[in-house]
């Protein structure tokens, strides 16, 4: 430092009032607890690529099935088992038509394509695949809103309460985390007939638990800090604390635990239609049409490839960016 | 931890008869019990009603049921010439039982083994590498995994039978099936255990010893991370059971999960209340065990008893 | 004074983090006699801990690196040292004692054992001599009944108890320096101390030195020699317990003399130092105390201040030694000082 003594002038020892600024600096740097979490979810490539794929698998369940003018279950013995055939790509051997060397297509003499093949009754599987994941995404939809408005809601009486009312709760709480959901949806559906309103309700009944848990510890974590107790010494009601203050807080962890739900829904209701005990034929569902595949999986994996690869991809993404929302808001790693 | 015990053992039960309530409700709410067949005339379905008891009022029907039930008298299947439904269970549920154990102690030990290798080497190549191949364990469902494994290494290469349930090889593709899910879910919460003990002070001091990193990871880390495993063993049972019932299926192993599902496709209603109850009453024991287990290797609930 | 024991000349650590590069240790140079106690104080962040651990080689390595300096223990520098060389060095040579006694004992691995593994480990003891050691180890830091104890487990001990335990490890065998990074802090003030009795006669038995990190002055005038006062990653003034209580002349000193509650004051407010301290990802070009410095002078803004010796022990790094600056004198809050 002795170096830089030598520019140091005299006037340089007037006083500096710098205090105040520097520390509007600092104040200024704090950047927004949300802002934060998304710049690390973009940063996140697992999470991001999912959010592509989870948003062209919409789009898809959404108008895929109006690309071609073939019915969900316009059937067409004629066309039975077909090979996947789109004829802009047929230089490739998975869309070419061709088995074992031999064109079906001409076999048959049929002349319009099939992008994923047919079925053994030769519905068109590109219709009935995107068909089939409207309802996984209906499912996504009711296992969100059960979460929201049941967990959320639940979860949040009984810590706010606390005392009786969360001892009854919990203890129902426990009774029904004790019976295995499949236990009960197979109760149901003896007594109501496999289909969407049955696997409905058992979600309705069940996949809000973990969450309803996960808002209750949130609740009681925040319920005893200041900002609380001050909104209620100021006079807020129940309800304004519970739905303007507490539920707000723990906006992080119910939107990665809602992240975390959906994948068990679907999962759920794909497998209820593979055993048989969900959406049955002709309504297509991808579990039950994987089902039907794999009738015939040795001469023709195809018809299990497409709704088992969406099935999968629709898996993944949902886990993948649960995961990135949660690495993002976990409030561990913003250290 | 007496008290504790007695405590959980009353929850049990109480679950427990929710269940079996709840099933018999089912029972009693179904639209086509075998007598309203409209075959029989009114007084054939009367002898038949009464025969069965059915024409008691709810209460006692209920009752009787419990008394039968708690005897192990599960009344006669529908499909198999009326053979006892205990009989039934008792000879496919020892297969099944084989076909989970064998899925959740491959998947729990190789998931452990992964999840520490995960941790250890946190943010690296083999952490991320690994970490993939869990999320792919996590989220393709069972029934698929099977199909694959079947296509290509049954069919494509026929290495193992793609069914049956004779001989070690014909064990491979429906156990691999189950496990990868066990060990997906299990190296995941086993990393994240470890990233989360590796972090903790005792570690610190632990290494401020002078312990070489070994000791200070198997003697130190590992057993910490260890003890909550154990608490997802509860849900791994639930999943395995779930499994079960496709894996079965897609092989054709000749297990309860499978014969569950035959029996809800046919109506056989004795079969569905037995293996239902069945199954709670395992789902409910694993929970129990897993409970106890809990407290016995961590010395913090060994020693005061307490639960929180 | 008796030789040196241990010297720190010029210790630079950086921490790699999210892309950003925190200076956490920014040249720190002090050194440690034998059977001495140092005192580093200073505010949260200033990089106390980190300077602690880097003593023992427990920076951790990603995302830390000792990026400059020498730590020269009996004549070896220890920044050259392998992984190895650390092993056989901590717990034997350097020990150190952590804040919070409640998360620095493994919950799952008896008291005893977690004595006994350095003893095994350096002295090669048999279990049964470790385990007679670790008894009279539990007797000498004070627990009764240490027959009993060692086969309990952390949970079953009070925050006291475990801080001994704690003491314990560290003492097992007889390093030469002994590190105790806010060994009260998480204590309550009874028991408090307790423990700094408790290592003040350990001292005296072994001649240990101990580096004692603290922000508590009342804790410095009871235990140390010398005390370094810590700020923004820099030693901003060091020198005995006199002349750092009696005779400061940093700046930041003086805050921390007057937010220091008196014993006998009216008031038990604590006069906080208003402001932040730096942000050590991008530390300031001048002296890093500017910002809050009542008498921050425009050469503060830029220019680094050199140290001042201002005797044979003490030395300030502040413009307002330089014989160009406006004289300034300390406050009269000062805790001690004055009368
Ligand atoms: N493992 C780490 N990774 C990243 N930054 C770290 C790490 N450890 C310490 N730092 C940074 O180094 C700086 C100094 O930290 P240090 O723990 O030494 O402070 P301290 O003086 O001991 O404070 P306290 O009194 O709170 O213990 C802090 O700004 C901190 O953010
Ligand atoms: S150098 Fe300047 S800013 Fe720093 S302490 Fe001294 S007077 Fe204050
Ligand atoms: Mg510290």
């Amino acid at each position: 430092m002795t170096s830089a003594n030598e520019k140091i002038t005299n006037e340089m020892f007037q006083p500096a009032d710098l205090a105040q600024s520097e520390s509007e600096k600092i104040s200024e740097n704090v950047v927004s607890v949300w802002r934060d979490a998304m710049r690390r979810f973009f940063q996140n490539k697992g999470a991001l690529a999912s959010l592509v794929i989870l948003t062209l698998i919409i789009l898809l369940a959404i108008f895929g099935p109006y690309f071609n003018h073939y019915g969900a279950n316009t059937q067409d013995l004629n066309k039975s088992n077909l090979p996947p055939k789109i004829s802009a790509l047929s230089f490739l051997p998975f869309f070419s038509g061709e088995q074992a060397g031999v064109d079906i297509y001409q076999q048959h003499n049929v002349h319009e394509d099939h992008w994923f093949g047919t079925d053994q009754l030769g519905r068109d599987l590109w219709t009935r695949t995107w068909d089939g994941t409207r309802v996984s995404l209906l499912i996504a939809l009711i296992a969100t809103l059960a979460d929201v408005f049941i967990g959320v809601t639940y979860g949040g009486i009984s810590g706010y309460f606390g005392g009786a009312v969360d001892n009854i709760l919990q203890r129902i709480i426990e009774i029904i985390s004790g019976i295995p959901s499949l236990i009960l949806t197979i109760l149901l559906i003896l007594i109501m007939k496999p289909g969407i309103t049955t696997i409905t309700i058992s979600i309705l009944l069940t996949n809000w638990v973990p969450m309803s848990r996960i808002v209750r510890g949130e609740v009681l974590k925040f319920k005893n800090q200041e900002f609380i107790l001050a909104s209620t010494t100021l006079g807020a009601s129940h309800k304004r604390v519970l739905f303007k203050h507490l539920i707000p807080n723990s906006m992080g962890m119910i939107i990665v635990n809602t992240m975390f739900s959906i994948p068990t829904a679907i999962f759920f209701e794909a497998f209820l239609s593979f055993i048989g005990l969900g959406i049955r034929d002709p309504q297509a569902s991808l579990g039950s049409l994987i089902n039907s595949g794999y009738e015939v999986l040795q001469l023709q994996p195809y018809q299990t490839l497409y709704p088992g690869l969406v099935l999968c991809l629709l898996l993944i993404s949902f886990n993948l960016i649960g995961n990135g929302l949660r690495d993002a808001l976990d409030p561990k790693l913003r250290r | 931890m007496g008290r504790y015990v007695l405590k959980r053992i009353g929850f049990m039960i109480v679950t427990f008869f929710v269940v079996v309530t709840l099933t018999f409700i089912a029972m009693k709410m179904l639209p086509g019990t075998p007598f309203l067949n409209p075959k029989l005339d009114p007084t054939q379905r009367q002898a038949l009603m009464h025969e069965y008891g059915l024409d008691q009022p709810l209460a006692i029907q209920y009752v009787k049921y419990i008394w039968e039930l708690l005897q192990g008298n599960m009344g006669t299947s529908f499909q198999y010439g009326n053979e006892e439904v205990t009989t039934l269970l008792f000879q496919k549920f020892p297969v099944s039982m084989n076909l989970g154990f064998e899925a959740i102690i491959i998947g729990a030990i190789l998931g452990t083994l992964l999840g520490i290798f995960a941790g250890l080497h946190r943010g690296k190549f083999l952490d991320w590498g690994s970490m993939i191949f869990s999320m792919l364990g996590i989220s393709i469902p069972s029934f698929i995994f099977a199909g694959i494994l079947q296509y290509f290494l049954g069919v494509a290469i026929p290495l193992f039978p793609v069914a049956g349930w004779e001989g070690a090889s014909s064990h491979v593709l429906p156990v691999a099936s189950l496990a990868v899910g066990v060990l997906a879910e299990v190296a995941i919460f086993m990393r994240t255990e470890m990233v989360e003990v590796l972090n903790q002070d005792y570690i610190v001091t632990a290494k401020a010893k002078g312990l070489s990193k070994n000791a200070v990871v198997f003697k130190h880390a590992v057993r910490n991370a260890l003890i909550p495993v154990v608490t997802i063993l509860g849900p791994l049972t639930a999943a395995i059971i779930t499994g079960s019932l496709v894996i079965e299926d897609i092989f054709g192993i000749p297990g309860i999960g499978d014969q569950y599902v035959k029996s809800i496709v046919t109506n056989d209603y004795p079969m569905i209340m037995g293996t239902t109850e069945l199954y709670a009453a395992l789902f409910i024991l694993t929970i129990f065990i897993v409970d106890l287990l809990y407290g016995v290797i961590d010395p913090r609930i060994r020693v005061s008893g307490g639960h929180n | 004074m008796m030789g040196k024991l241990l010297e720190v000349k010029n210790l630079q650590v950086q921490f790699d983090i999210f892309g950003a590069h925190v200076q956490a240790v920014r040249g720190v140079t002090f050194e440690l006699n034998k059977g001495e106690t140092l005192a580093i104080v200073g505010e949260s962040g200033s990089g106390k801990s980190v300077t602690s651990k880097a003593l023992m080689g427990l920076i951790p390595n990603p995302p830390g690196k000792i990026k400059e300096g020498q730590i020269v223990f009996e004549g070896k520098d220890l920044v050259a040292n392998t992984e190895k060389d650390w092993m056989k060095l901590r717990g034997k040579d350097i020990s150190m004692i952590f804040q919070d006694p409640m998360t620095a004992l493994n919950p799952t691995m008896k008291v005893g054992k977690q004595i006994m593994e350095g003893l095994i480990l350096h002295q090669h003891m048999s279990k049964s001599q470790a385990r007679e050691r670790a008894i009279d180890l539990l007797r000498r830091v004070g627990i009764p009944n240490p027959e009993k104890r060692v086969e309990e487990y952390p949970h079953q001990f009070s925050g006291g108890m475990r801080q001994r335990v704690v003491i314990a490890i560290a003492l097992a065998c007889n390093p030469k320096v002994l590190i105790a990074d806010e060994p009260t802090t998480a204590l309550d003030v009874t028991i408090q101390a307790q423990i700094l009795d408790l290592m003040r006669d350990i001292q005296k038995d072994t001649g240990t030195a101990i580096i004692l990190i603290t922000h508590d002055l009342g804790v410095v005038a009871n235990m140390a020699q010398r005390v370094a006062v810590m700020y923004g990653g820099k030693i901003v003034e060091t020198g005995t317990l006199d002349e750092i209580f009696y005779n400061p002349k940093h700046p930041y000193t003086w805050g921390l003399l007057s937010s220091m509650p008196k014993l006998h004051a009216k008031t038990d407010k604590l006069q906080a130092i208003p402001g932040t301290p730096p942000d050590l990802s991008n530390p300031p070009k001048g002296c890093p105390f500017a910002p809050r410095c009542p008498y921050a002078m425009k050469v503060c803004v830029d220019q680094m201040p050199a140290y001042t010796h201002l005797s044979e022990t003490q030395k300030a790094a502040c413009w307002l030694q330089d014989e160009r600056a406006p004289k300034v004198e300390p406050p009269k809050t000062i805790g001690v000082g004055g009368e």
